[in-house]
């Protein structure tokens, strides 16, 4: 059972990395390296800041922006990081994991989590459970994705309309705002939200 | 086998597990036979998450053995929950998943998916090593004690016919239902859930 996890985990970093060269490879990043580098080291201190708040359980479901940032996640000791089969069971399996008394991260893109507002409302409404969910900011001006242009118009409206407390992390310096957000979602027994911009995400902000 | 015969057995079996119980039948049948507030979680807003709520449970329960009721209306709209529940291959998490061929929580609505598909099939096809498939108390009463002791995440279909009538949901609001939840897991053994510092900036 421990060397299946194991087989797992590596197909799981296998295809994430895989993922990353293949954004590059389509060259839809121009200065790839800079940007892997810089990725990379934002990545390292949001997982880092994530740390510190006292999480442990990491559940994933992949958006294009955030590839590096499960990988650190998946190849960190400090985590156990579960990637589920679609973003309500991230919701699901990190609300648990409150009650079991371990602190817990959900992290997808803006999509995936416009598919959650019933998980969300049902669940962590009505029982009042916190939880830290971090999100790309897709559709945001800079973002070429067509596809992604409805969450531009759609999500920040409808986290507002769910009354659901949202932390833009637009900013490098603005990392350490998860902190505030994990500890607000304790403090108001609710999910709160951090977003992250793509230029963050790249390091170029 | 018969929803209520199947559920007083597992009342009757199950006293000291931790257990949640999805939406609908499972919460309203478990309220109703054992009127329990403390170790059971009654999820009753779950849609198909039940059991990986209760795999983030059993996460931090490690010493403790949860059970998971889910329905197969639950079951349907998300069986991926399989793959969720193997890769994290939890040895205390037992999941059951109550085959009624109808949506309970809807007035015993029929649907044809019982069928069309082989659930515990489907589990074997996840990767599962531990299915079990129960249509009889008899059958349930002989293997249950296997299915609960032996390590490892196990998953059963329990075959039941349609409850054919409408239980009283459990008189709790949402935060007492986590608080007594909660609290109770604390006060066993468990880890901080509300006592935790909350970390300053």
């Amino acid at each position: 059972m421990r060397r299946w996890q194991s087989e797992g985990r590596s197909r799981i970093l296998w295809a994430h990395q895989r993922a990353i060269c293949g954004e590059q490879s389509r060259g839809q990043m121009t200065d790839s390296s800079n940007v892997k580098n810089g990725a990379d080291a934002v990545a390292q201190r949001i997982v880092d800041a994530a740390a510190a708040c006292g999480i442990t359980l990491v559940a994933s479901l992949p958006d294009g922006w955030i590839t590096a940032l499960i990988t650190r996640f998946a190849g960190d000791s400090r985590f156990r990081h579960v990637a589920v089969n679609r973003e309500e069971s991230a919701i699901g399996l990190c609300s648990g994991a409150f009650l079991g008394g371990i602190g817990a991260f959900a992290l997808m893109g803006a999509s995936g989590f416009l598919t959650c507002i019933y998980a969300l409302t049902k669940i962590n409404y009505t029982y009042q459970i916190p939880l830290l969910i971090g999100i790309t900011l897709r559709g945001r001006p800079g973002d070429g994705a067509k596809f992604h242009q409805s969450n531009g118009l759609y999500l920040e409206p409808v986290i507002a309309a769910i009354g659901m407390p949202f932390v833009p992390i637009e900013r490098s310096g603005d990392i350490a705002r998860l902190a505030a957000a994990h500890r607000h979602s304790r403090v108001m027994s609710r999910p709160v939200v951090v977003g992250f911009t793509r230029e963050v995400l790249r390091g170029e902000a | 086998m018969n929803f209520e015969s199947c559920f007083r057995l597992l009342a009757e079996r199950l006293k000291d597990e931790i257990v949640v119980t999805s939406a609908g039948n499972c919460s309203e049948l478990w309220w109703q036979i054992t009127g329990e507030t403390e170790r059971v979680f009654y999820l009753e807003a779950s849609m198909s998450l039940a059991s990986v709520f209760a795999a983030g449970i059993a996460l931090g329960a490690a010493e403790r053995t949860v059970v998971a009721f889910s329905g197969d209306g639950a079951f349907c709209m998300n069986p991926g929950m399989l793959l969720v529940e193997r890769q994290l291959a939890l040895p205390n998490l037992k999941h059951f998943m109550v085959a009624n061929g109808c949506y309970g929580s809807t007035n015993d609505l029929a649907h044809p998916f019982g069928e069309l598909a082989d659930y515990a099939g489907m589990a074997k096809a996840a990767g599962i090593e531990r299915v079990y498939e129960f249509s009889t108390v008899a059958g349930l009463a002989q293997g249950l004690d296997e299915m609960l002791r032996d390590p490892g995440y196990a998953f059963a279909v329990l075959h039941v016919e349609p409850l054919g009538r409408h239980l009283p949901s459990p008189p709790l609001d949402g935060p007492e239902v986590k608080f007594r939840f909660g609290r109770y897991l604390e006060r066993t053994g468990g880890r901080p859930v509300f006592d935790t510092l909350l970390h300053r900036q």
